[in-house]
């Protein structure tokens, strides 16, 4: 059965991220094949580098955390030692190894958020079989992040206006507080929602309006792809 | 896309007290293929069965309901707040979720938040996914529940002050043993080793899971004072100090 809604790129970045993510450490070459099919996307997808890498930049912070364990790791042979602190063969492999993958995954979920609306990327999910009701629940979710953001930062003003976030004592007070108020108020939300849905005729998930069908040039790409993850795995057959 | 706009512009505005920060979301390439794999199908199964639970509990109002109640615990995550000792943290919302809306809704909700936070703002990869659900939606928010309502039955049901205790030991344990088993997770994967990744972990989330205690009191008191009959499990006792009478 063909799916009518486009839900190959979807699934181009799923395997990719799988397979990036989850091939051993230390395959290099592997990861080299990956990226350069990484390029070659990201080069037709026309999108400007600096606002790439900028998101990658911000979500990619976390690398210092590894650094710390690779610092403390035995295994292999020492390269550099001082006191406690040494590095070792095994410990930069590990590094490298895991910044490598978690850099390729970031870049190609990037690219595919970048690049497909929101309200098509949960389309395309939903002809991936996830079940309607999470879609429906997960799109319902994304339209309110905003409105409930909205909600918080108009009862900060006021606590700010008041004079009652000067402290650390009473900045707890006042955003568990508010926490707490926007609970009652998000609950009393889904409420009317549910209301306002009966009377609208609501069908589950966002309507649209232009999704490019399945083309060839979609079929060829998937599975490009899926050779090129072959490949990279193939190198290490022996 | 536009709704993505009008979202960055609102985080931006908002960005003194509310700023992305990567507390328990484990990237993508931090776990091997077996731990991942374990984790996917455990959280997978948790996924169906809390679907089914909360489909039969709410009906046709589990799609608006279970919506706006995500899109709460995403924005509680984002706001700051300082933590006793100096450093700031955020709320991780698992135990908050859990008595608030129960056991199944709570970690459905979580569930949703991290798949959204996965998908679409690359905040946890997607091949963790499963470890991070496993850990803060089953871990945090289904163990943090019952933990709560068993420390809450043993130091009084329907009192403010037995509640309090149980919320507070509660979201605390929930976070610390979260951290505990994500540590372990990426032990297992040969990531880091079980010394460093336990130590580094548990000094940081010992540290957060104080904050999260105070403000999931401080929260669920204002619920507590304003509607307790929202909360999962509503003291018996009415909060007016007598019935009211018609004279």
């Amino acid at each position: 059965m063909a799916p009518d809604i486009s839900s190959y790129p979807i699934g181009l970045c799923a395997f990719f991220v799988f397979a990036t993510a989850l091939t051993v450490n230390g395959r290099w070459l592997t990861w080299l094949i990956y990226s350069l099919g990484l390029s070659v996307l990201i080069l037709t997808s026309r999108i400007t580098w600096s606002v790439l890498l900028k998101r990658v930049a911000i979500e990619s912070s976390f690398v210092g955390g590894i650094l710390l364990g690779t610092l403390f790791r035995g295994g292999g042979s020492t390269l550099w030692q001082w006191g406690w602190l040494r590095i070792t063969t095994e410990g930069l492999m590990v590094l490298g190894s895991v910044t490598s993958k978690t850099l390729l995954c970031l870049m190609m979920l990037n690219l595919l958020v970048l690049t497909t609306s929101i309200p098509a990327l949960l389309h395309a999910l939903k002809t991936l079989r996830m079940p309607s009701l999470l879609i429906a629940i997960i799109a319902s979710m994304y339209r309110y992040i905003a409105v409930l953001l909205e909600e918080f930062d108009t009862m900060r003003r006021a606590a700010v206006s008041r004079n009652l976030m000067s402290n650390p004592r009473g900045q707890r007070l006042v955003i568990g507080n508010m926490i707490g108020a926007l609970f009652i108020r998000t609950y009393e939300r889904g409420d009317r929602i549910y209301q306002a849905m009966l009377s609208r005729g609501y069908t589950g998930v966002p309507p649209l309006d232009e999704i490019p069908p399945n083309s060839k040039i979609d079929r060829w790409a998937l599975v490009s792809t899926l050779l090129l993850l072959l490949l990279g795995q193939a190198v290490y057959l022996q | 896309m536009h709704e993505l706009l009008v979202l960055s512009s609102s985080l931006s505005k908002l960005y003194w007290v509310i700023s992305p920060q990567l507390a328990l979301h484990i990237p993508d390439g931090f776990l091997s293929l077996p731990v991942s794999l374990v984790t996917w199908v455990v959280a997978i199964g948790l996924i169906v069965m809390a679907l089914g639970q909360v489909k039969s509990e709410h009906q046709e109002r589990t799609v608006p309901l279970m919506g706006v109640c995500a899109a709460f615990i995403f924005a509680a995550q984002m706001i700051n707040f300082p933590i006793p000792g100096g450093t700031s943290g955020h709320l991780l919302g698992g135990t908050l979720a859990g008595v608030l809306l129960g056991p199944w809704a709570g970690s459905l909700v979580m569930t949703v938040v991290f798949i959204v936070q996965g998908t679409l703002f690359q905040d946890g990869g997607l091949t963790v996914l499963g470890a991070n659900i496993f850990n803060m939606g089953l871990v945090g928010t289904f163990g943090g529940y019952y933990f709560y309502k068993a420390l809450r039955s043993t130091f009084g049901f329907n009192s403010w002050r037995g509640t309090s205790v149980a919320l507070a030991i509660a979201a605390w344990t929930s976070v610390v043993v979260a951290s505990l088993i994500c540590a372990i997770q990426l032990a297992l994967s040969g990531t880091v080793s079980l010394g460093i990744a336990i130590s580094a972990m548990l000094t940081w989330h010992v540290l957060i899971g104080i904050g999260e205690a105070i403000i999931t009191v401080i929260a669920v008191s204002y619920i507590w004072q304003a509607r307790p009959d929202l909360l999962y499990d509503p003291p018996k006792r009415s909060s007016l100090p007598r019935p009211l009478v018609q004279r």
